[in-house]
C-alpha cells in the first residue's frame, strides 16, 4: 500500500457529502500523525543545536568542582546518573520480579491478588513529587543517621520505590507470554513446581523481564522530582572511601553511598534555577547527554527483544 | 529425600510470598506515612476548609489548596484539550490508514518522546517555546480572541501560563495516549470492520460508528492514565506554568499548581511541623484523586 490520500474517492468515485466526509478525516489523521512526528524531530533538532556549542570534550570530562562557578562541567553527573540508576534498578529487581512470580504463578486467591495488583497500580500512578517528599521526610531526616540524609544510598531507595512497579508490570507481562503447554509438559515430565518454573517458566520469560528492567533504569535515570528532594546535587565526582563521622551509625561514612550524589536531570534544573550562571546551552547539552543515555537504553532494549525473536 | 522435595516445593514459594508481601508492606507504609504526617493540618483546618479554602498563608497558619486544585485541574483540562484530538487521530492514522511499513517507522518515533525525562520538556519549554509563546502565540490569540477573558493577554512581558504548560505537558503525555489507543484500535475484530464495509459504509464511517465505540474503553483508558501523567507533573509544571497564587481567568495567566507548591516550599518548610503537615496534606489530596483514577482506569480494564 502507497500513499494514498483519496482512499475513499477510490472505492466509490462517487462525489457525495459521504465520501468528502471520508475523505477529510483522513486527511486529518494524516495531518495529526505528522505533526505528532514533526514535534518529535523539533525537540530532539532544537536540543541537539542549542547543545553543540557547550558540547565539549571538556565539558564532559570535567566533573563541576573542577571548573569555574556552575554548569561548566557535567563528568560528576554523568558517573552520579549511572550510579544512581543501577543501584535504584538493582534494589527494585529483586522484589519486582518476585512479586511478579507469586502474583502469577503461586497466589490462588483472587481477593488477595486483585488487592496486590490495585496497590501495584496504586503506587505506579504515584506522582513523583509525592514520593519525594516521603523520601525528604522519611529517608532523609526521620533515618538519615543511617541512610546519610541526602545522599545516594536515600535516592536510590526512593527511586527503586518509583521503579517497582514499572519492572513488576513488564514481568506479570513477560509471564503471560509464557505458553501454558510447555508448563505443562514440563510438569507431564514429573517436574515440581520449583523445577518448571525456574526451568521452564523463568528462562522463557528472561528477555521480556530484563526488558522492563533496562526500561525502568532508564526511567530512574531521567527522575528529577525524586532525586531533587532525596538524593540532593554535589559538583564532586563520586569517591570511594570510608571516613568517620559522628552523625551516622557505627561513627562512619561510606563514600559514595552516604554522600551527596549529583545527576543530570538536577544540571538541567539549575538551568531553570540559576539562570545567571548556568547559560541555557549548557543546559541543554545536559539535557542532551541525557537524552543520548535513555535513548542508548532503549536501543539496547529493542536489540535484546529483536534478538529474542530470531533466537 | 521426601523432606528434602518438600523444602524444595516450599521454600521458593515462602521467598516469592515475601517478596510480595515486602512490595505491599512498602506501599502500605508509604501511603500511611504521608497521612499521618498530613493529619494535623486536617485536624486544625477541616477537611473540607483545606480542600476548598483559597488562603494560603504560613504566619496566619490559614492552609486552603483551592487555588492549586484549580491550577493543577485547569492545566489538566487545557492538556487534554490539545492531546486528545491530536493523540486520538494519530492512533487512528497508526492503526487503520498506515501501511505496516510506514507503521514500524513511525511507533518507534512517538515511543521516543516517552523516554524524554520531563525536566527536559520543562527547559524545552522554558527556552524554545516561551519566547515564541510571548511574541507571536500569546498576541495573535489576545487579538483574534481577545474579546473572550478566556484569551486575554494579561501579561504580555512573559510567555509562561497555562497555555505554554498545557502545550508542554501534552507533548509528554501523546505517547501514552496514541500507543494504548492504537492498541485498543487494533484489537477490534476484523469482523466488524468488514460488515461494516459489507453494508458500504466508507472507511470514516466505518472508523465512526464500528471500530471507535468498541474501542472506546481502552481508549478513555488511555485518557484517564493520560491524565494523571498530567496532573502528577512537578518539574515541566514549576518551570512553565510559574508560581503566582491567585486563580487564572485567562489561558495566557501564570498560576500555581498542587505539585509546584509542594515543590517550591518543601525545602523551606520540612522541620516545621504545621506548614509540613499542610504541605502533605496536598499530596493527600494529589494521592487520593490519583487513586481514584487508578479505580476509573481499572474497571476500564486499560492495565499498564
Amino acid at each position: 500500500m502507497s500513499f494514498k490520500l483519496t482512499e475513499c474517492m477510490m472505492s466509490k468515485k462517487k462525489f457525495n457529502s459521504r465520501n468528502v466526509t471520508c475523505m477529510i478525516f483522513e486527511g486529518i489523521s494524516y495531518v495529526a500523525a505528522t505533526i505528532t512526528v514533526l514535534i518529535l524531530i523539533l525537540i530532539i533538532g532544537k536540543i541537539a543545536i542549542e547543545a553543540i556549542p557547550s558540547l565539549t570534550p571538556y565539558f564532559l570530562l570535567t566533573p563541576e568542582s573542577k571548573t569555574k562557578g556552575f554548569g561548566g562541567g557535567i563528568a560528576n553527573a554523568v558517573v552520579g546518573t549511572f550510579l544512581i540508576a543501577t543501584i535504584s534498578t538493582m534494589l527494585a529487581t529483586p522484589f519486582a520480579v518476585g512479586t511478579a512470580i507469586y502474583l502469577k504463578k503461586y497466589s490462588k486467591d483472587g481477593f488477595l491478588v486483585r488487592s496486590f495488583s490495585f496497590m501495584i497500580d496504586v503506587l505506579a500512578g504515584t506522582p513523583s513529587i509525592v514520593l519525594g517528599i516521603f523520601g525528604l521526610m522519611f529517608l532523609v531526616f526521620y533515618t538519615g543517621f543511617f541512610t546519610g540524609g541526602f545522599s545516594l544510598m536515600t535516592g536510590s531507595i526512593a527511586l527503586s520505590i518509583l521503579i517497582l512497579p514499572v519492572i513488576e508490570r513488564a514481568a506479570e507481562e513477560a509471564l503471560d507470554t509464557v505458553p501454558s503447554d510447555i508448563e505443562e509438559a514440563s510438569y507431564a515430565l514429573g517436574a515440581n513446581k520449583w523445577e518448571t518454573i525456574s526451568k521452564v517458566t523463568i528462562p522463557y520469560a528472561l528477555s521480556g523481564i530484563i526488558t522492563g528492567i533496562i526500561l525502568s533504569a532508564g526511567r530512574a535515570a531521567g527522575e528529577s522530582a525524586v532525586v531533587i528532594l532525596t538524593a540532593g546535587y554535589s559538583q564532586f565526582l563520586p569517591e570511594f572511601k570510608v571516613a568517620s563521622s559522628e552523625k551516622l551509625v557505627f561513627g562512619i561514612k561510606v563514600y559514595p553511598f552516604q554522600d551527596l550524589v549529583g545527576t543530570l536531570p538536577i544540571n538541567i534544573y539549575h538551568a531553570y534555577q540559576f539562570p545567571n550562571l548556568v547559560s541555557p546551552s549548557e543546559g541543554f547539552a545536559a539535557a542532551f547527554v541525557l537524552i543520548v543515555i535513555v535513548m542508548v537504553i532503549n536501543v539496547v532494549t529493542r536489540l535484546i527483544v529483536w534478538r529474542h525473536r530470531i533466537g | 529425600m521426601t523432606d528434602y522435595s518438600k523444602i524444595q516445593l516450599k521454600l521458593p514459594h515462602l521467598f516469592f510470598f515475601t517478596c510480595a508481601s515486602a512490595t505491599a508492606l512498602i506501599a502500605l507504609f508509604f501511603v500511611g506515612f504521608l497521612v499521618y504526617t498530613a493529619l494535623p493540618v486536617f485536624q486544625s483546618q477541616g477537611i473540607i476548609n483545606f480542600i476548598t479554602g483559597t488562603e494560603w498563608n504560613y504566619s496566619k497558619e490559614v492552609y486552603g489548596i483551592g487555588t492549586f486544585i484549580y491550577g493543577t485541574a485547569l492545566v489538566t483540562i487545557v492538556t487534554l484539550f490539545i492531546a486528545v484530538p491530536l493523540s486520538l487521530f494519530t492512533a487512528i492514522f497508526l492503526a487503520e490508514y498506515a501501511s505496516e511499513n510506514v507503521a514500524r517507522k513511525v511507533r518507534p518515533m512517538i515511543e521516543l518522546l516517552v523516554g524524554i525525562p520531563s525536566v527536559i520538556y520543562g527547559i524545552f519549554g522554558l527556552y524554545v517555546l516561551e519566547n515564541i509563546y510571548q511574541d507571536y502565540v500569546n498576541h495573535f490569540l489576545s487579538s483574534t480572541l481577545g474579546f473572550l477573558p478566556l484569551f486575554e493577554n494579561v501579561n504580555p512581558n512573559t510567555g509562561s501560563g497555562v497555555l505554554l504548560a498545557s502545550t508542554v505537558l501534552s507533548i509528554m503525555i501523546l505517547p501514552t495516549v496514541t500507543a494504548i489507543s492504537e492498541d485498543s484500535l487494533r484489537s477490534v475484530s476484523r469482523h466488524y470492520r468488514e460488515a461494516s464495509f459489507a453494508m458500504g459504509a466508507t472507511h470514516w464511517e466505518t472508523i465512526r460508528r464500528v471500530v471507535l465505540p468498541v474501542a472506546s474503553k481502552g481508549i478513555l483508558a488511555a485518557i484517564t492514565l493520560g491524565t494523571m501523567r498530567a496532573m502528577g507533573e512537578t518539574m515541566a509544571i514549576v518551570m512553565l506554568l510559574g508560581t503566582s497564587q491567585r486563580m487564572p481567568s485567562s489561558l495566557l495567566e501564570t498560576g500555581y499548581a498542587m505539585t509546584s507548591k509542594i515543590l517550591t516550599d518543601i525545602g523551606f518548610y520540612v522541620a516545621d511541623e504545621g506548614p509540613r503537615s499542610a504541605l502533605f496534606g496536598i499530596a493527600v489530596v494529589l494521592f487520593a484523586i490519583e487513586m481514584v483514577f487508578v479505580g476509573i482506569a481499572r474497571s476500564l480494564g486499560g492495565r499498564k
